[in-house]
């Protein structure tokens, strides 16, 4: 249904660069920036989680808020590299259901991050409550990368024009 | 160098066990997504650190980040039992890979670099109470850490395009030029 979209994504300079170019920057160093943001913002907002779970107690949480803008970084930077790896490759994605489910999880996870944060920032927030929310967020950032590895074998049609798998 | 990496592959390839458990299924799949996740735990933990080594959060005690360090351990030894696995599939496509070979490098440097801050200034750096900034060579550190974790997983991420040619197990002579050579 959705094939003529997926044609003329997969006909545009971009895309065509994305999957063709011999350059390092093209699809090896995007992917390398999407680990990369996967570490900054899974990895330190992890960190965060672990302290609310009881460890490294004497780090204050709030200090976790210093990081907060390189957790942005990594948000933007997987954003815009998470962008440029579909528009290379639209038909894998979106006829994937992983893929939605990938997106759902982010959803999730950032949903209750910026819930932590808040609950945080006010001293009323109940321990127990963060520490629900903290263990959630671990989760559903493990899910994500899961379901984002998966995302290399799960593909039915890998372009418009490929038979399917 | 070269015969050691051929033995190194020929060694790698008698875990057949572990290679007949990657091969199944879902065997790859899943030793990848625990690769992922332990390259998260690692990264962040140990940024975590770096960063305030460099000089973020300052008004908590190093010390207090200290308490980090047991996870990346734990990342570390997820990731390298995990990455073991790979290894023992496909030894060939490790072995005498640039991007694999240059990402270990990296990841003994990273190694020497947290013994060189063991040995010569955590104890001095623990005790530093709130508000401190570290000495210059611990900042320095911290940002050496950052630098080698990052080209650890740009390299990681390269190793399949800089995939050598397949090579087939017991052909010795010869072998060397085909894998190496594309």
């Amino acid at each position: 249904m959705f094939d003529p979209l997926f044609r003329w994504l997969e006909s545009s300079a971009f895309s065509v660069w994305m999957r063709e170019s011999d350059s390092l920057f093209a699809f090896p160093g995007i992917l390398a920036a999407h680990t990369i943001g996967l570490g900054l913002l899974a990895g330190l907002s992890g960190a965060f989680a672990l302290r609310l779970l009881g460890v490294a107690k004497g780090i204050p949480p709030e200090a976790f808020r210093r990081f907060v803008p390189l957790m942005w970084i990594g948000l933007w930077m997987n954003l815009l590299t998470g962008i440029a790896l579909l528009i290379g490759y639209p038909t894998k994605a979106l006829t994937n259901p992983v893929f939605y489910l990938k997106l759902g999880l982010i959803a999730i996870g950032l949903v209750i991050l910026r819930a932590i944060f808040r609950r945080t920032g006010s001293a009323q927030g109940e321990m127990g409550i963060t520490k629900v929310l903290a263990a959630a967020l671990l989760i559903a950032w493990i899910a994500t990368i899961t379901a984002g590895r998966l995302l290399a074998y799960t593909y039915t049609r890998l372009s418009v024009d490929s038979l399917p798998r | 160098m070269i015969p050691f990496q051929v033995e190194l592959e020929s060694a790698l390839r008698s875990f057949t066990q572990v290679a007949a458990l990657m091969r199944t299924n879902w065997g790859w799949p899943i030793a990848e997504s625990i690769h992922f996740v332990g390259l998260t735990l690692l990264f962040g933990s140990i940024a975590a650190w770096d960063l305030r080594l460099v000089g973020m959060a300052k008004h908590v005690p190093i010390a207090a980040f200290h308490r980090l360090i047991p996870f990346a351990i734990l990342g570390f030894m997820i990731n390298a039992g995990s990455g073991s696995f790979f290894l023992m599939t496909e030894p060939d496509q490790y072995v005498y890979n640039p991007a694999f070979q240059l990402k270990m490098l990296c990841v003994v440097l990273a190694g020497i670099n947290v013994g060189l801050f063991y040995l010569t200034m955590f104890r001095r750096v623990n005790r530093l109470g709130p508000g401190v900034q570290g000495p210059v060579l611990a900042r320095l550190n911290g940002l050496v850490s950052l630098a080698l974790w990052i080209t650890v997983i740009i390299c990681g991420r390269m190793i399949t395009f800089y995939r050598p040619a397949r090579c087939r197990p017991g052909q010795v002579i010869g072998f060397i030029a085909d894998c190496i050579v594309r």
